[in-house]
């Protein structure tokens, strides 16, 4: 035991390194992943550039959201999970042995499918990622600068220390934003943010995204391959585990190059 | 009324008089004969055929089946059952049994004669999903009432007998000639200082138990284990936990001195399993979501489960706390070697020292009814009993509805 407490206390931050090209925030390089023995993500590379939208899309089961949590290493809290290959974030290699978790997860901010506020009021919900990461910032701005950020500032001003719980769902969805955003993150993966919301609060989330990739990088997987089109700038396919296509979201959904993707942009499959 | 609802109420009464009749057959004792017997069985079916054979044939409704097909069956019980031997002996083969028939010929009327009384029904309600709904929302609700019967019965009556032994005299002073003059007021104190150290110990080592099990064991053979011991030591008796605490608490850790520490670590053995298993339930109902979404936001295990799981579960542990300590109160076999005497402990002043508890000074009074006149003390004793473990459910209460409002 001590010998493990004295190799953690001398880790040094070693963590593999390498030139990244210009604009690109994360790169997925040959990448595998297994639940147990059946394996979800077949060599998957990809590229994530920066202020951009990248949009993932596939029919169900395709592995798109094993790939989302894997830029973020929120895999790893499951125990069956097991990975190969580099996924790079600035030139660093996230699953190196040295990278901490915790520290990618501040960088990289998430939002789910559902929307799960925690059942404390809204400007706790905000600060909770300042606070457990023991970040030096002023409160009252914090919540303020992310709540306006996400477009939910003016709804909630007046009542901040109500509980989360009691906005609706599109208010809530938002608020996950707010609150992904106050660890000042500098990529944002969504997954399938809107499957639980009407239309309304869709195309404000979708308005949303589009503010937001002035200042991060954005990483959304999503069903509905029309919120694809709308909002992002690059679409990766993925079909049964596999990254079938990336590139520009205008040659994916007007010029694929597979068959697969054709298929599948034009609603013969999925 | 239509001859169908006749011959209905006709099987009824034949079938009720029937069971009664072997009802008090069976009560009594009393040896009937093969006649009586078959005689009865035969009224029941000879009615269930006029009806079976009215609803079937005459008004051809498929109801009537039941009727015949039980008929059948009763005439021939009561035509094979001749063929049971008097008395029924089975020593021959090493078991000492004798039943006389006129046993069995009770037993199948009192049977018989109340699926006959079932089957009357049939006819007089037709049977839709409508009227099996009803019934079924007036058996739950009868069940309810005798689950809350006997609970009423027990207030009610300890209430009523113990108020009369409450005085002030009682409350505050310490018992005088074994129970009959004197209060209960060390007993009273004992009994809130065992819980109340037991609550201590038990908290920590119950709740650190529910995390490591919900939280950071990996799901596999050791948890079955664990999980599998902590219910072994939930269904263990409590004179079982009452001597080892005496064997391993008392003889070895104490010098073979009883003392409010040693009553206490036993009440906490005892009540571990249930502090640890409401703790885990409670952890486990807080949704993955919320710890997937802490974790996102870069907090560590640690951070994530004092933040966000603990204090949401905390009312379900509370509660379960409680519900242990509630039966820690009133347990008498786990403190009765290791902790407490009758008379002379004294108000508790020392973890080192034994004391008094109401459940053993309730089982004393017991002892000594009939030799001295401490009825009403007893009475009074578990009335101030009943009142404290009510006290600490009520306390849980307020507790919980308290958090509740907070998160």
């Amino acid at each position: 035991m001590f010998a493990k407490i004295q190799e953690l206390l001398e880790k040094e931050s070693s963590c593999e390194r390498t030139d990244l090209p210009d604009r690109v925030k994360m790169k997925v390089q040959d990448f595998d992943l297994w639940y147990d023995d059946i394996q979800a993500l077949k060599s998957v590379d990809m590229d994530v550039e920066e202020n951009k939208v990248t949009a993932i899309i596939g029919p169900s089961g395709c592995g798109k959201s094993t790939l989302i949590r894997s830029l973020n290493r929120m895999n790893d809290t499951i125990p069956s999970v097991r990975t190969e290959g580099k996924v790079w974030l600035d030139g660093y290699n996230i699953y190196d042995d040295v990278t901490d978790c915790v520290d990618i997860r501040r960088k990289v901010g998430m939002v789910f499918q559902k929307p799960n506020p925690f059942p404390f009021s809204i400007e706790n919900n905000v600060f909770y990622g300042c606070e457990v990461n023991g970040m030096d910032v002023d409160k009252d701005k914090t919540v303020e600068r992310c709540l306006k950020q996400a477009a939910i500032w003016d709804e909630v001003k007046d009542r901040l220390d109500e509980n989360a719980l009691s906005l609706s769902g599109g208010q809530q969805q938002r608020l996950c934003i707010a609150r992904a955003l106050a660890t000042e993150p500098e990529v944002i993966l969504m997954d399938e943010p809107c499957s639980a919301l009407d239309p309304i609060a869709t195309a404000k989330i979708e308005d949303l995204i589009d503010e937001l990739k002035k200042d991060y990088t954005v990483v959304i997987v999503t069903h509905n391959m029309q919120q694809a089109a709308r909002v992002s700038d690059y679409t990766a396919y993925m079909y049964l585990g596999e990254l079938i296509e990336f590139g520009k979201t205008t040659q994916i959904f007007e010029n694929p190059k597979k068959k697969s993707t054709e298929k599948y942009i034009t609603g013969r499959f999925g | 009324m239509s001859l169908r609802k006749i011959i209905a109420l006709w099987i009824f009464i034949v079938s009720a008089g029937v069971a009664i009749y072997g009802f008090w057959n069976l009560y009594n004792q009393s040896e009937i004969g093969y006649w009586t017997m078959a005689g009865s069985l035969l009224l029941i079916s000879v009615v269930c055929y006029a009806s079976g054979i009215h609803h079937h044939i005459i008004s051809k409704r498929q109801k009537g089946l039941p009727m015949l097909v039980y008929g059948t069956f009763v005439l021939s019980a009561a035509a094979l059952s001749i063929y049971i031997p008097n008395p029924l002996d089975l020593r021959p083969w090493e078991i000492y049994v004798r039943i006389p028939n006129s046993f069995f010929f009770s037993l199948f009327m009192l049977l018989s004669g109340l699926f006959g009384a079932y089957l009357s029904f049939r006819p007089f309600y037709d049977y839709k999903k409508e009227g099996a709904q009803v019934g079924a929302y007036y058996v739950f609700y009868l069940t309810l009432l005798f689950t809350l019967f006997p609970l009423f019965l027990i207030i009610f009556n300890i209430v009523t007998r113990g108020m009369g032994g409450i005085t002030w005299e009682f409350l505050t002073q310490d018992i005088v000639s074994m129970g009959e003059e004197g209060g209960v007021f060390p007993a009273i104190l004992g009994t809130l200082a065992m819980i109340s150290l037991t609550a201590i110990i038990v908290l920590p080592l119950g709740v650190g138990t529910a995390i490591y099990l919900a939280e950071y064991a990996k799901k596999g053979l050791a948890v079955r284990v664990i999980r599998t011991a902590v219910n072994i030591l939930q269904g263990t008796p409590s004179i079982v936990h009452g001597l080892f605490g005496y064997a391993f608490f008392v003889l070895i850790l104490f010098d073979g001195k009883k003392c409010l520490l040693a009553g206490a670590l036993t009440l906490a053995i005892l009540t571990l399993p249930i502090v640890t298993r409401s703790a885990e339930e409670a952890l486990n109902s807080i949704p993955g979501e919320l710890r997937d979404a802490s974790l996102a936001l870069g907090a560590t295990k640690w951070q994530t489960i004092r933040k966000m799981v603990l204090p949401p579960s905390l009312p379900g542990i509370l509660t379960g706390t409680v519900l242990g300590l509630g039966r820690a109160a009133g347990e008498t076999a786990p403190i009765m070697f290791t902790a407490v005497y009758f008379s002379g402990a004294g108000t508790p002043s020392s973890l080192l020292k034994p004391v008094q508890a109401l459940p053993y000074h309730l089982l004393s009074l017991y002892r000594l009814v009939g030799y001295r006149d401490v009825e009403q003390q007893a009475w009074a004793t578990a009335l101030i009993l009943l009142m404290i473990v009510l006290g600490i459910n009520f306390i849980a209460i307020i507790l919980r509805e308290k958090y509740r409002q907070r998160f």
